[in-house]
């Protein structure tokens, strides 16, 4: 689908990179260390901004336009998502690669791919109505920050 | 049974799987049938009997029941349009499950006046899903090609339950009309018209979100859908040859496309359940080189390729991976979160079924081919061997969300 909305085309961007990078996870059934690493460091940035991002600034206004059922389906995700990550981020920082870790791994490449499948079928398209062009900028500007 | 979950444009799981469930039941009838019957398979031609009782199990029973299930579940997704009478929806099952019953039981029967009363539920049935799918069309809001594929099917389904009435009268009343080129528009419209248009129109949105892929270009599918459109036009008039040649241009755009879009996506594995799409794909554009060629084999190989080969294999190919999918969003617990997918795909029991599947489609094929009954018996037993393990994997999910998901150790790759 193509975006009109800059912060649907930022999202997009980000989620390909996700997919990209969980991708090669996945491919190598998670036992790539090196890789593990590089997974978790991009996680914790993910959880941190790109999920507060959505649940503080575009979550309510999926809401408020009338598509709440769809933003508490995308958030119960993120909080399972993150609940995953704090564990996996915590094992990669000990070095740790063996089977928990893997399968850890596995998991949230599977749990990431659900939730990058659902958010670009319902959240991306639903801003590009939902935000118009003075919005757009100042949410852009605010994920920027 | 389920949890009562409104979201939005989600509509409660028991809705569209109620579709899916009746039509995995249907697909083993169509396929018991045909093996009980398969001496009766080489010689099915024109009437009634356990064969014309079976295809139109398999046409209204799971590809019609399940496209209703699948489109009123997907299309609001792409429209941003919510399914807004759910009491209709319901009615519209109740309305076509014992209608496809009764149908069934009297063309197997050679019952001709029981035809009458099964095709008015029936009719009544595709009336009403036209009215909730023309209503969410006309509301819909983006994903303007996906769209247009809904307003061509909706046309056709039009046009052929029009003709299927008629088809009924002849048989019941003897109305004089001309049956057999009656005979070939309906079925023109039912396979490439209704539901081609439908696959068509959702593999577009559908495929690229399950295999990660950017959607396939706009002017390719547009396209798409004007040669499909003319192609049917000129088949269901009676110009075969050119409405062939027309049809073979849009399937084989319609698959360059899609590989296009498939080849460009983000997560390598495509999983088993693309064979299956992939191999329907093939089967489509068989069956239509065999009509463009006056049907070498006779026209039993081009509907063996057309029905379980084309629609039948992608449709199930695209039901292993949604049941499951739905099954996820739908049984979120406080104690498990989100279950994964992989949590509600038993992937050897989906494997088994594709083997057991395309084991039928060569037994058949084969055996029409070369005439033999007992080749074209074996292909039934394999497809009523896949169709109960198609219908275990259904059991397999409803089963695990009802009883709830410990979230696995280990994920299934795709």
């Amino acid at each position: 689908m193509e975006f009109n909305r800059h912060i649907s085309r930022r999202l997009h961007e980000e989620h390909e990179a996700t997919l990209a990078l969980w991708g090669r996870v996945e491919a190598t059934r998670a036992r790539d260390a090196g890789l593990l690493s590089q997974a978790a460091a991009a996680l914790a940035h993910e959880v941190e901004r790109h999920f507060v991002f959505e649940e503080t600034e575009l979550f309510p206004r999926l809401a408020a336009g009338g598509e709440g059922d769809i933003a508490a389906l995308l958030a119960e995700e993120h909080a399972t998502i993150r609940a995953a990550a704090k564990r996996f981020i915590a094992l990669a920082r000990e070095g740790r690669t063996d089977a928990e870790a893997r399968a850890l791994a596995l998991e949230l490449a599977e749990r990431l791919f659900a939730h990058v499948q659902k958010e670009e079928m319902s959240l991306l398209p639903a801003l590009e109505e939902l935000v118009d062009e003075a919005a757009d900028l100042e949410l852009t500007g605010s994920y920027s920050t | 049974m389920f949890a009562n979950v409104a979201r939005s444009r989600l509509l409660p799981m028991s809705v569209p799987f109620r579709y899916f469930g009746a039509a995995a039941a249907f697909q083993v009838a169509a396929w018991a049938l045909l093996a009980a019957f398969s001496g009766e398979i080489l010689a099915f031609g024109i009437g009634l009997g356990p064969v014309f009782a079976a295809l139109h199990l398999v046409t209204l029973g799971v590809l019609a029941m399940s496209a209703i299930g699948a489109t009123l579940q997907l299309l609001p997704v792409a429209t941003r349009q919510p399914v807004r009478a759910l009491w209709a929806v319901k009615l519209l099952w109740w309305l076509l499950v014992p209608g496809v019953v009764l149908f069934a039981w009297a063309g197997a029967t050679y019952r001709p006046l029981a035809l009458g009363p099964a095709t008015m539920l029936v009719v009544l049935a595709l009336l009403i899903y036209s009215v909730l799918l023309a209503r969410n069309l006309w509301e819909a809001r983006g994903m303007k090609a996906v769209v247009a594929h809904g307003w061509a099917a909706l046309g056709c389904l039009l046009a052929l339950a029009a003709m299927g009435f008629l088809l009924v009268g002849r048989y019941e009343h003897g109305w004089a009309i001309d049956h057999l080129a009656l005979r070939k528009a309906h079925l023109v419209l039912a396979t490439f018209g209704f539901m081609g248009l439908l696959a068509a129109g959702l593999s577009g949105f559908l495929l690229p979100m399950l295999a990660l892929a950017p959607p396939p270009p706009k002017r390719w599918t547009y396209a798409v859908l004007s040669l499909s459109v003319v192609g049917i036009l000129l088949g269901s008039f009676g110009f075969l040859l050119p409405g062939a040649a027309t049809g073979l241009a849009a399937a084989v755009l319609h698959v360059a496309a899609m590989e296009r879009s498939l080849r460009a996506r983000l997560r390598p594995a495509l999983g088993p359940s693309f064979v299956l799409v992939r191999v329907s794909w093939a089967c489509l554009i068989a069956s239509l080189v065999l009509a463009m060629l006056d049907f070498p084999g006779g026209p039993l190989l081009f509907g063996v390729l057309l029905v379980p080969g084309w629609l039948l294999t992608f449709l199930l190919g695209v039901l292993q991976r949604i049941v499951p999918f739905l099954g996820s969003v739908h049984a979120f617990t406080a104690a498990g979160g989100t279950p994964l997918v992989s949590a509600l795909t038993p992937a050897p029991l989906l494997g088994l079924h594709g083997a057991l599947h395309l084991a039928a489609l060569g037994g058949l094929a084969l055996g029409i081919v070369t005439r033999n009954a007992l080749l074209v018996h074996a292909g039934t037993v394999a497809g009523l061997a896949a169709s109960v393990a198609f219908a275990a994997f259904f059991v397999f999910v409803v089963v695990r969300i009802r009883h709830g998901i410990q979230p696995p150790h280990q994920p299934a790759p795709a």
